[in-house]
């Protein structure tokens, strides 16, 4: 039985329960102490996420100064229960605005209690799109669509799309002028050896969508990436156009996307949510284009000091510059003093993460730039305990560019009424975890 | 059912204590209840909303109950629902009480408003309160026929609950049915999700008392339906299916992703018709893997493992097919999402290695993960190490042990071992592990030492290299017994080829007041005696020492090893050098730890928590398997709290008590074990130097000890026998005692009991086989002791360890008799512990019971 919740609790960090709903009656009401004395008073807290306690299962995640938990008495479906609380936390945030944290949860326990009521009953998740939740129940609960029943749209209306139809999109939408925004956002995962050997490398990405656009449009999307384009040329029976095609190792879309048409004609075309959603995501793990080249180099001079010297080269583009570019170099505890020259960019040594902390705001391409540091150690007495050397960190931006490679080759709209619409389209390459050993 | 009691607990200064507020609450409640100001609305919702507050934490508002109901006339939705909230969270705790809400509430479910129609109807179903089962069942049918679909959907679930509250007025209002054609028939999609919900959770519940149930649960998995379901939405796919539509389906719209997740395990447990049939379906859903919720493509991972079971070669095509959808849920969303869909993956890495050999990069570590993903991690690049990847697996492993997270660089560390354990080749293996011991770090020179004894257990011809390095390393450093234990051995084991053993035992053993480890004392006396064996001259007096020492330990385990040593020295040196110190064996294999049975049972329930646990769900579900404990937590539930404080930690004090009450028993045994072998017939000489001067004698003339050969040998069969005997010698048969078949006693009487009174009887049976073969699960015993008249009270375990609580009371007495049962099912033996109110009949009852259990698995 895929039930996902008994019941769910909301505490803060101190334990407090802030809202809670129990949906069946096979949890006791003294669940949540058992949490509390068997959690998150003990070690237990960090450990795993999942736990049992006295034959009920508690599912948890914190998410900013809350923790959620979901408990379950029979052999429930995690990842769903997983699934749904990120989901829930979604919806809440997309009513409260953006925060999602326990003043939130204090101020709006009404508007929370009536979600709860309709994302699930019984244990059994209903519906949880933003979208409809929002024609009929109302972000200050002001506006009933009883009392307001002369004017507001039609009831029926809206409690037919309760259930749902196209249940991500509303009709009757209209825009003076229309607009589709399209990102792809790639974030490049990298853990290179200390010896400059890529042990791993892969892309996440995301096409994130914007769409102001009136009716029921169909939007059709085509990508650089192999298997679209090898279909299309052999549709077209004409040979495959020159140039990089990108094989991506796996697709994920939005619900939606015409996943048949996806599969048989390899486009990717859909009827667009309004506003803001992720269209798709995918992962790619050849054939990275990787944006920064780090060659660190570290000396442990005796007991007492050390150097480092850290070489970053950019290796895209000339004409691109990468933005908000952070390198962390970890240093051991004890360090008492350091000194270091950069090339570019500001250091600071930042005693409470044991790094140095190397900012470069803006960082052009085909260009490098280097810090060189000299570290005074404390000398600890006694046993000798070498130093164990975390990776050292990158965060950055690259806009414009993309480390796959992927490019979008059209982006059509059709709709009925036939109106013209404006297409933005952007690129941005952001550093996951990009680690380098050292 | 009564709010958490948070406040209570965590007294806060900034929160109210309550009364003085409730009631000023009241007051204005009753003033505004037969308002019909302009404005009221507004004044009502913020007095509902302290109301409301209060009640979310954990303050007793139930007082305002009569009021709350005066003010619910209104048509403000948002009052509407924070009336309801309040009624469902008190009308369990005042079943009187809410008998004034089913009016308004049934008013409401005709409401014109559908929003209110459906929220009265969820609120009436939620009240849980049996004597009003009568007033839901006329809003409930006429719910499930109202026209709009919202209100359809909750009247669905709502004979869900209504079942849950009197299965019987359900069954009779004959709504299953009703479901059943809703779901064929109704034009909703969410609607008929909810009744697939609803008939799976009715069906199997009444299956086992029902065969009309039986069948209509069957016919859930008929071919025709599960093809509706799916077709269903693989017809809804999108618009452009909309002007070719089926007939059947007039309006098209697509279940939800949570109502396809509910859709595929139904699909799960299809039996296709043939092969086509599983192509059909797999094409069909092949879409679904592509899905952005992790929960569907989960499920259909499922539906696709299990549909190819029985074609070999097509299930490892599917392993291929969803690899990639996998991995990519692992490395998006968040920590805890990856943990799931990680533990998933970790069962089918470990049933099928070489799929995913190629994929080890994925299983990296990254610095910033949590441990507990970097332990899953670990465990998978260990399942899937192979000739083509060691080297790669292993040099990252080697990384970790590097890692700020002790916990973490242990874990690689064992990594490292177990790969070596599982290759052929561990040449390279053996270097780095040997690295390792050079990094002097407590912990990883610990968690090596360990590793290498392993390692030499299985591939002798490696300690050349290895005791070279070992034998580098200096005592001292080693402070975990798992460690020193692991060194003493080797030292034992090897003491030929390290030239300084006999003194680093020598060493050990003077300290032997400090060592606070039984497992490392235990390992002292062996190494010393194997030591011994090849270097006579220079561990003589220490072995001595250790003996002296051994003996004179007041752990059980450690004087019984040491009076062993000294007994069968005495008897011939010879003999004892062949039965402490054999020529080596290679351990070919480590045990498994887990059954494959068990295995395959966590496989069929994949996409649940028994992959998480890794247990099967029988175990961490069932209640007679959760123990005395379970119990407790249940009692605490149910208690209505009269006195909050003592309810609040039931289950944590319960848990304590389990605890010592265990450990009282155990103590006692230990007591009396000690005591029995002061009395016993062989009395050891136990003055130290006495044995020690002994030993020396001893040492030099081997083979003259035949005189006390006689003696010894006697010990030695009364020793055997003692473990042969299968059944206590027949004491003059007491009375035969009778049971009470209907006895009864509440768990907590149990504990009490037991805590109080002594043991009366100990024994030892052996179980048949036939017993054991029965004894999969702790069920079946406990059916049968109870056709016996002896309950079970609690039980747990799993194979090859079951333990069990009976109890029996006395025919036309109330006296008990209270039974502590532990079967090991390798060994067969049932060990019994009888506590009774009456001592002197608790030699019958244990007669009584062997005979019980001896029929036991007898046909």
């Amino acid at each position: 039985m895929p039930v996902a919740a008994s019941a769910i609790y909301f505490l803060n960090l101190r334990g407090d329960v802030l809202i809670n709903r129990t949906y069946r009656d096979d949890v006791g009401g003294n669940m949540v102490d058992a949490f509390r004395t068997h959690i998150m008073q003990t070690k237990e807290l960090g450990n795993c996420p999942v736990r049992q306690i006295g034959g009920c299962s508690f599912v948890y995640m914190r998410i900013s100064n809350v923790y959620i938990v979901i408990v379950a008495s029979s052999n429930a479906n995690v990842a769903c229960g997983f699934k749904f609380v990120v989901e829930a936390v979604a919806l809440f945030k997309s009513y409260f605005g953006g925060a999602f944290d326990e003043d939130a949860i204090r101020n709006n326990f009404v508007l929370i209690y009536e979600l709860l009521d309709e994302i699930m009953d019984f244990g059994y998740p209903q519906n949880l799109s933003p979208e409809i939740l929002k024609l009929y129940i109302t972000q200050e609960g002001v506006r009933s669509p009883f009392s307001s029943k002369p004017k507001d749209k039609p009831i029926p209306n809206a409690t037919l799309q309760v259930t749902g139809a196209v249940g991500w999109r509303r009709e009757g939408l209209s825009y003076k002028k229309n607009e589709v925004f399209l990102d792809i956002v790639e974030s490049v995962n990298l853990l290179m050896s200390s010896k400059g050997n890529v042990l791993r490398c892969d892309v996440t990405g995301k096409v994130l969508m914007k769409c102001f656009l009136s009716g029921m449009p169909d939007l059709k999307l085509g990508l650089n990436d192999k298997i679209g384009l090898e279909k299309e040329s052999e549709m077209k029976s004409r040979p495959a156009k020159s140039g990089k095609t990108i094989e991506l190792d796996d697709v994920t879309f939005h619900q939606c996307v015409n996943l048949t048409r996806f599969n048989s004609e390899k486009t990717v075309s859909f009827v667009p949510p309004d506003g803001e959603f992720e269209l798709m995501k995918y992962r790619i793990t050849e054939g990275v284009n990787l944006p920064f080249r780090v060659l660190p180099t570290i000396n442990e001079l005796g007991r007492t000091r050390m150097e480092v010297n850290v070489k970053v080269k950019s290796v895209f583009g000339a004409k691109m510059f990468a933005l908000g570019v952070v390198v962390k170099i970890p240093v051991p505890k004890q360090t008492a003093k350091t000194n270091f020259q950069v090339t570019t960019g500001r250091a600071k040594y930042n005693p409470s993460i044991d790094c140095l902390v190397w900012k470069i705001r803006k960082f052009p391409g085909q260009t490098e730039s280097t810090l060189s540091a000299e570290i005074e150690l404390i000398s600890t007495m006694g046993e000798k305990k070498s130093w164990t050397r975390p990776p050292i960190q990158m965060e950055f931006q690259v806009p414009m560019f993309t480390a796959s490679g992927l490019r979008v080759w059209f982006l059509k709209v059709w709709e009925k009424s036939g109106y013209n619409t404006v297409e933005w389209v952007r690129y941005i390459t952001k550093a996951g975890s990009y680690e380098i050993r050292c | 059912m009564p709010p958490p009691a948070a406040s209570s607990r965590y007294p806060s200064p900034s929160q109210p204590s309550g009364k003085s507020e409730v009631t000023d609450l009241k007051s204005q409640l009753r003033q505004l209840a037969g308002s019909r100001a302009p404005g009221v609305d507004d004044s009502k919702r913020d007095l509902f909303k302290k109301v409301i507050s209060y009640m979310t934490i954990g303050i007793d508002v139930s007082s305002v109950f009569g009021e709350m109901v005066m003010c619910s006339a209104t048509s403000d939705i948002v009052l509407k629902k924070m009336c309801y909230l309040y009624v469902g969270n008190y009308a369990k705790g005042n079943p009187d009480l809410s008998l004034l809400t089913i009016n308004f509430l049934q008013r409401d479910c005709k409401d014109e408003d559908p929003m209110i129609r459906g929220l009265a109807l969820r609120s009436l179903c939620s009240l849980r309160v049996p004597n009003l089962v009568e007033y839901l069942l006329g809003p409930l049918g006429s719910g499930l026929k109202d026209n709009n679909s919202y209100v359809r959907t909750i009247a669905v679930t709502g004979v869900l609950k209504l079942y849950h509250i009197s299965a019987s007025t359900c069954i009779d209002a004959e709504f299953p049915a009703t479901l059943k054609s809703l779901m064929l028939h109704d034009s909703d999609a969410q609607v008929v999700a909810n009744c697939l919900a609803a008939l799976q959770e009715i069906w199997s519940l009444e299956a086992s008392h029902s065969e009309e149930a039986c069948r209509e649960k069957e016919s859930l998995l008929s071919k025709p339906l599960i093809y509706y379901f799916l077709n269903r939405y693989s017809y809804l796919k999108g618009r452009s299916k909309f002007q070719y539509g089926g007939v059947c389906f007039c309006r098209i719209k697509e279940f939800n992703e949570w109502a396809q997740c509910l859709i595929l395990e139904l699909a799960v447990k299809y039996v296709p018709s043939d092969s086509n049939d599983i192509f059909d379906i797999m094409n069909l859903l092949e879409d679904r893997l592509q899905h952005a919720n992790g929960a569907v493509v989960l499920a259909t991972v499922k539906v696709f493992l299990q549909l190819t079971l029985s074609m070999t070669d097509v299930h490892q095509q599917v392993y291929e097919r969803i690899k990639s959808p996998l991995l990519t849920l692992v490395s998006s969303g968040s920590p805890e999402q990856s943990y799931a869909i990680l533990s998933h993956l970790h069962l089918l890495v470990v049933r099928a290695p070489f799929i995913f050999a190629s994929d080890y990069k994925h299983f990296y570590c990254q610095y910033n993960e949590p441990s507990y993903v970097k332990k899953l991690k670990l465990e998978m690049l260990t399942a899937i190490a192979n000739e083509s990847n060691t080297y790669e697996i292993v040099t990252e492993l080697c990384e970790y042990a590097a890692n700020v997270d002790i916990e973490i660089a242990r874990e690689s560390i064992r990594a490292v071992g177990k790969i070596a354990l599982q290759q052929y080749d561990v040449n390279a293996i053996v270097d780095r592990l040997l690295q390792f011991l050079e990094m002097e770090k407590d912990y990883v020179t610990a968690e090596t030492l360990v590793l290498v004894k392993d390692l030499l257990r299985k591939h002798p011809q490696w300690s050349h290299d290895c005791i070279s390095v070992v034998g580098g390393i200096s005592s001292k450093n080693i402070q975990e017994p798992k460690a020193k234990a692991a060194l003493i051995w080797m030292l034992g084991e090897y003491a030929q080829d390290m030239s300084d053993a006999p003194y680093i035992l020598e060493n050990l053993i003077e300290n032997w007041e400090e060592e606070h480890s039984a497992e490392v004392r235990l390992h002292l006396l062996t190494a010393a005696m194997k030591c011994f064996f090849k270097r006579a001259p220079e561990t003589q007096k220490a072995l001595g020492i250790a003996l002296a020492a051994g003996i004179a330990d007041f752990h059980q385990d450690v004087h019984d090893r040491a009076l062993f040593y000294y007994r069968v020295l005495q008897y011939d040196v010879h003999v004892a050098e062949r039965v402490v110190s054999p020529p080596q064996q290679a351990v070919s294999a480590f045990a498994d730890t887990q059954s494959s049975e068990i295995k395959d049972r966590i496989f069929d329930e994949f996409n649940s928590l028994s992959v998480i646990y890794q247990k099967p769900s029988y175990i961490f579900t069932d209640k007679e398997h959760r123990g005395p404990f379970e119990f407790s937590d249940e009692l605490g539930s149910t208690s209505i709290t009269p006195e909050v404080s003592s309810d609040i930690v039931p289950a944590q004090q319960f848990e304590a008590n389990d605890k010592d009450l265990l450990l009282s028993t155990d103590e006692k045994d230990d007591n009396k074990g000690l005591s029995s072998n002061n009395g016993s017939a062989y009395t050891a000489p136990y003055e130290s130097s006495n044995i020690s001067s002994q030993m020396q004698e001893l040492a030099i003339s081997g083979p003259a000890a035949s005189a006390t050969t006689t003696q010894s040998s006697f010990d030695f069969d009364d020793l055997l026998g003692l473990g042969l005997s299968t059944a206590p010698a027949p004491t003059p048969s007491p009375p035969l005692l009778k049971l009470n078949a209907r006895a009864a006693l509440d768990p907590r009487a149990f504990q009490q009991k037991w805590r109080q009174l002594p043991i009366s009887l100990s024994q030892e049976y052996s179980v048949n086989p036939q017993g054991i073969a029965a004894l999969t699960v702790p069920q079946s015993l406990i059916k049968h002791m109870q056709s016996h008249s002896i309950h079970c009270i609690a039980s747990g375990g799993q194979s090859p360890n079951f333990k069990f609580f009976f109890f029996a009371q006395k025919e036309a007495e109330p006296l008990d008799y209270l039974t502590e049962c532990i079967i090991n099912s390798s060994s067969a033996k049932a060990q019994i512990k009888v506590k009774a109110d009456e001592q002197s009949t608790s030699q019958a009852f244990a007669t009584v019971f062997e005979t019980a259990l001896s029929k036991f698995g007898m046909p």
